[in-house]
């Protein structure tokens, strides 16, 4: 059986993020997306599998190579061209790479399956594949139903009583849908599926394949599948599905390292005495880290390979990518950063650099400079002061200023 | 160029920015043009509802203003800080420092 994993894409509702790492890259702990489907596949009888890449493609080839490691053949399709030492992307969209790969080696040539490689699954694909040689269709969709409430944020699939797809509406209101299953992007296609889409222009399954299919009466299929689909296209979908992975609650991802307390994961060549720290699990520290005493860490908690936690630094609720250093100054809480960026669960996002806070989160890797005099006031001057209980009962016995509460 | 305003409410002296960013560009005319008002009040509160940037030189300067209230036996409060502001004093702990309001309404209400 094969496949095609759809690993193009730039993931920009992921900024920054995927700044410097493809969507399908990155870890759910120390495993990237694509790696967890990857497995699954080879789990469900899938030997050949062939992965489009653009944005940051080099990333995708040079982890997964041959594909060996995982028992199956791995093929990449790269869109875009190089240029004086530059690749330029040039994405073909989910139906223009079915086309190109085609029209490459005919590599189709009997049923076969196309997934998205941002979201996690443990579908039963056998059972997917079994339900569309039963139909006869051309093309079956995997479909889940969920609430009506949450129907806006996907594509809906509008079935007959016999499973055929009639119409398909994107992002509806909820009370606008006529349907509450909605598309995962797990399709199974007969190779005769490249007949719909056009040669030399980006075309796109979801909205200008699958319609013309529905439109024309063609054999398009939904199942009804009760999985476990875990969506990352959000900052916040990546953060919920981290924090579920380092609790511990996601089946299908073990916890890398050493369990050196109840819920505390440790990695090979780590600094560490918890003894000397406050540290509430679940955490999972990677390998190489370096975590000085007077630390407090409070989980769920990721902190990535390489990086120093200064004495003194405050974390809580938050995942910490590979070679971040923090700070003695930072409180870190629900956060997710590196040493270029720092984001909130909804995107939000701050510059360190810009923002002149190198000493507060930077990439470990860099030696450290003397903190500048402006840089060394600013420390004493934040120092000096009591916390801010403090100054409220000086406030409230001198100006009766007092908080409201 | 004036970077601030001031007017009086009451007791209270509430100065608010004419420009969005408070960084090293202008962090210390800030603290200038901000001094006399720290000198004649005893009650200051900074209106941040308008800044949608402040970097580490900005962050310092506010601090002066605080210390030299605390030493003059006087205060210093900030109100309506933007996201980006919250999100840069949570993780810098300044949030530990400096005594935040939402607005001014809720400054008025606690000293009343």
């Amino acid at each position: 059986m094969k496949a095609l994993i759809l690993a193009a894409g730039k993931g920009t509702r992921l900024m920054p993020l995927s700044r410097d790492c493809p969507k399908p890259m990155l870890p759910i702990l120390d495993k990237p997306v694509l790696e967890c489907l990857i497995e699954h596949l080879a789990s469900q009888g899938v030997d050949q599998i062939i992965i489009n890449t653009s944005y940051l493609a080099p990333e995708i080839e040079n982890y997964f190579s041959s594909g060996r490691r995982w028992g199956v053949e791995l093929a990449f399709s790269y869109e875009g061209y190089e240029e004086d030492g530059q690749l330029h992307d040039e994405p073909l969209g989910s139906a223009g790479t079915i086309r190109r790969i085609q029209q490459h080696s005919a590599f189709f040539d009997d049923t076969f399956i196309v997934m998205c490689g941002d979201a996690l699954l443990d579908l039963d694909l056998r059972a997917l594949v079994a339900a569309h040689h039963q139909t006869g269709a051309l093309a079956t969709l995997a479909l889940m139903r969920v609430p009506k409430n949450k129907v806006s944020q996907y594509g809906v699939a509008v079935l007959d009583d016999l499973g055929r797809i009639m119409s398909f509406q994107e992002k509806p209101k909820p009370e606008e849908a006529l349907s509450d299953l909605i598309n995962t992007g797990v399709y199974v296609f007969e190779p005769n599926i490249i007949k719909y889409i056009p040669e030399h222009t980006p075309y796109d399954l979801g909205s200008e394949v699958f319609p013309a299919l529905a439109r024309d009466g063609q054999a398009i299929y939904g199942v009804e599948m009760d999985f476990d689909w875990i969506d990352i296209g959000r900052v916040s979908d990546y953060y919920s599905v981290q924090m579920r992975a380092i609790a511990g609650e996601l089946a299908t991802v073990t916890r890398p390292g050493k369990e050196i307390l109840p819920g505390v994961f440790v990695g090979a060549n780590t600094r560490f005495d918890p003894r000397r720290c406050h540290i509430e699990g679940p955490m999972v520290i990677a390998d190489s880290v370096t975590i000085e005493d007077g630390a407090t860490l409070i989980g769920p908690l990721y902190i990535g390979r390489g990086s120093i936690i200064e004495r003194n630094a405050m974390i809580k609720h938050s995942l910490i990518f590979d070679y971040t250093r923090v700070g003695a100054q930072a409180s870190l809480s629900n956060m997710l950063v590196s040493g270029r960026w720092c984001a909130l669960p909804d995107g939000f996002t701050i510059d360190p650099q810009r923002s002149g806070i190198s000493w507060i989160l930077a990439d470990s890797r860099t030696p450290r400079k003397n903190i500048n005099q402006h840089e060394q006031l600013f420390l004493e001057q934040i120092n000096d002061f009591p916390p801010v209980t403090e100054l409220i009962e000086q406030l409230n016995r001198e100006h009766s200023f007092s908080r409201p509460w | 160029m004036n970077l601030i305003n001031q007017h009086e409410q009451d007791d209270l002296t509430i100065i608010s920015f004419n420009v969005s960013n408070l960084d090293a560009s202008n962090a210390d005319a800030f603290r200038k043009q901000v001094r006399p008002a720290l000198e004649k009040s005893k009650k200051v509160a900074l209106d941040m509802s308008v800044l949608q940037f402040v970097d580490s030189s900005g962050l310092g300067a506010l601090l002066s203003c605080l210390r030299f209230c605390n030493e003059q036996g006087g205060s210093f409060v900030l109100f309506g800080l933007q996201r980006p502001v919250t999100a840069l004093f949570e993780l810098m702990r300044m949030h530990r420092v400096f005594n935040l309001f939402d607005s001014i309404d809720e400054i008025v209400g606690a000293t009343s």
